[in-house]
């Protein structure tokens, strides 16, 4: 009942004029973010930052939620009509999805998908709402040590998970973690790698950081026709689908919501791999599973219900515990502790308005995507038709404003562009960078809880094997990391993601 | 060397690409710069964990994985990666490096405009009106709508004529 009335409350903050409007153009933002192939949701989201900037707390993380999973409604729309994934988690629908373009099912395809991930996104957020305080709780129980133990964890699995090298993988979360220790240590108070200059005394702009190694890195790394040519939107025929395709899509919906959800919890999972378990789901289990690739509304209801469930799940751990599922809520979790907001277990007790304002936006923010996603279409897919010459260069005037408005100083504007380069050089050598952007986002924590922890137990390292949970939790993460010794399998989608 | 003749040659006599080797090199001179600082920084107090105890793990986890990398690469060389667009990389980075290097003396809006107009105009071959058109709405635009519609300051021109003329 507490829970109910807590949420109901969040109802009433969340539907101010005010809150409704960053909801919208955070809907607004992030489908434009998804249709646009090359810029990912991770820069796009960190790209966003400092528009929120003046905002209040509440209002400012409405919107970049928003965009964060309008990214994962906008992907499909290119996915279906032209054959072209916005985003790596669309990658699957192109199959099914252009197959009904080209039969003239275009529209039925985009109802369903925008259903599908309404779906999806709001039955998450209701697991969201269902687990918010008892998990909440049990992270109140959590001590120094536990936590340590949890980002480890948290860490392990990114870092195995992500790219096809773990010895990478490694490399690019320790250059996370080095970044994020650039400035006054926060125990001590020596600065750290500063190299006798003043503006690193405050640590590396996140945002600069994140805008370079993925958003200028990306745009550096074009090759000649790399970008689609410009595109015209087909005539939608019907915008609804038959009873029929309805009847079909239902079991789809309801097995790609349990397999998104399922895997959205655990970091290092990326919605490409639920929407691409979601089809392996639909060809094992629907009944017109030979109709798959040739056009079945099954190869599109399922994928895009799993990744929205999976972008919503993705929150879960977030709120709860404080660990960023995936790269792009680590930007989103950089943006919580930008406005003065720890996500975890505290987030409930300390700014426990602010929280279900947050997650009854989700509801909101879900529903203005469905209404939001079909009947603009033919804006979406005219966003397409700007040529590439003046996209670049408008992505470019936003990456320069949104390094340079963090700290209001050009300097951030030389990091972003060296951090560019890195993520250029990174790319070029095969190196992952989601494990790089969590523990940017991670360390400064890490440390603190490592640190204090040892204050604790006097220097005493038992004490991460000593607690049980630390000890289980530690285990684990060993057991991750060593995973390549004992031939335990990752699932070979994760090896071709662009997303990690 | 292309893709084809690596993966034709025996493994033994492919060689360790130069842009993998530089980098392997350079994981290793940071990590080893680390570990040294680290050092100098204090690894342990009196009171416990010293400011330097993390980073001094971190650098010896980089040294460790640029050495495992190296072993990989000498028993299994990588594929080579493709190649990148130097014009582009170069144009636009020297294009970036110019504008955050005037921006504080021209203001945003002079060199915002003159970097658009680069980007549209001469590298992208737009025409002159819908050049001058988009450079004008990303510079001017932009102010005016990031400084007084949300609130947020971009930098003006720290010459004094420029300054008095609102640019």
């Amino acid at each position: 009942m507490d829970t109910l009335n807590e949420l109901l409350n969040g109802f009433a903050a969340a539907m101010t004029w005010q809150n409704l409007l960053f909801a919208f153009l955070g809907c607004l933002l992030g489908t434009i973010i998804g249709v646009l192939p090359g810029i990912g949701p991770v820069a796009g989201v960190a790209l966003l930052i400092p528009l929120t900037l003046n905002m209040d707390a509440t209002g400012a993380i409405i919107m970049l939620c928003a965009i964060f999973y309008g990214t994962a409604y906008g992907g499909t729309i290119t996915s279906v009509l032209l054959n072209t994934p916005g985003e790596a988690a669309s990658a699957i629908t192109t199959i099914d999805g252009y197959a009904m373009t080209k039969i003239g099912k275009a529209g039925a395809a985009l109802t369903i998908a925008a259903v599908g991930s309404f779906v999806g996104g709001t039955i998450a957020t209701l697991g969201l709402v269902a687990a918010a305080k008892p998990l909440g709780e049990l992270g109140l129980l959590v001590g120094p040590p536990e936590f340590f133990a949890l980002m480890v964890v948290g860490i392990s699995l990114l870092v195995a998970l992500a790219g096809k090298s773990m010895v990478k993988a490694v490399i690019s979360g320790a250059l996370g973690l080095l970044i994020s220790m650039v400035g006054i240590d926060p125990v001590a108070g020596a600065p750290r790698f500063t190299f006798g200059m003043d503006r690193l005394l405050d640590g590396v702009s996140f945002v600069a950081v994140i805008v370079g190694v993925f958003g200028l890195s990306e745009l550096l790394s074009y090759r000649k026709g790399d970008q689609p040519a410009a595109v015209h939107a087909p005539n939608l025929r019907s915008l609804l689908p038959t009873g029929r395709e309805w009847l079909r899509s239902a079991p789809a919906m309801a097995r790609g919501t349990g397999i998104g959800f399922g895997l959205g919890l655990i970091p290092g999972m990326t919605g490409s791999v639920s929407s691409l378990l979601s089809y392996g789901a639909e060809k094992k289990f629907s009944r017109n599973r030979h109709e798959l690739g040739k056009g079945a509304i099954e190869g599109v209801a399922g994928p895009e219900t799993a990744n929205n469930a999976h972008a919503n799940a993705a929150l879960i751990p977030l709120f709860t515990l404080g660990i960023p599922a995936s790269p792009t809520i680590a930007v989103l979790m950089g943006a919580f502790l930008q406005q003065g907001l720890t996500p975890g277990p505290t987030l409930f007790t300390e700014n426990s308005e602010i929280a279900w304002a947050i997650i009854a936006s989700l509801f909101i923010g879900n529903l203005i995507l469905l209404l939001l996603n079909v009947p603009l279409v033919g804006l979406w897919t005219s966003i397409l038709r700007v040529p590439s010459s003046i996209l670049n260069a408008l992505i470019l005037l936003f990456m320069v404003i949104g390094a340079y408005t963090i700290n209001f100083s050009v300097f951030d504007v030389f990091v972003m562009i060296g951090f560019g380069l890195l993520g250029l050089a990174l790319r070029h050598l095969d190196i992952p960078l989601a494990p790089m952007v969590l523990t940017l986002v991670l360390g400064p924590l890490m440390e603190r809880s490592l640190r204090e922890s040892l204050e604790i137990s006097q220097g005493d390292f038992s004490i991460f094997t000593s607690r049980p949970i630390s000890a289980v939790l530690i285990g684990l993460g060993l057991l991750i990391v060593f995973s390549p010794l004992l031939k335990l399998r990752k699932p070979k989608a994760l090896n071709e993601d662009p997303e990690t | 060397m292309t893709t084809e003749s690596v993966a034709t040659k025996p493994p033994s006599t492919v060689r360790v690409a130069p842009t993998v080797l530089a980098g392997i090199g350079a994981f290793a001179a940071v990590g080893t710069y680390v570990l040294v600082s680290s050092v100098g920084l204090g690894l342990w107090t009196s009171l416990g964990p010293g400011p330097g105890l993390f980073p001094f793990a971190m650098g010896a986890v980089l040294v460790a994985m640029a050495l495992l990398w190296l072993l990989q690469e000498l028993r299994n060389p990588s594929e080579t990666a493709p190649g990148i667009d130097r014009g582009l990389v170069v144009g636009v980075v020297a294009s970036l490096v110019v504008l955050a290097a005037v921006m504080d003396l021209l203001g945003f809006q002079l060199s915002m405009f003159a970097f658009l107009l680069y980007h549209l105009k001469i590298r992208g071959r737009r025409t002159w009106v819908s050049a001058l058109i988009i450079a004008v709405a990303g510079s001017f635009g932009a102010f005016y709508a990031f400084n007084y519609g949300l609130n947020v300051a971009l930098p003006v021109s720290a010459l004094p004529f420029l300054n008095a003329i609102g640019l």
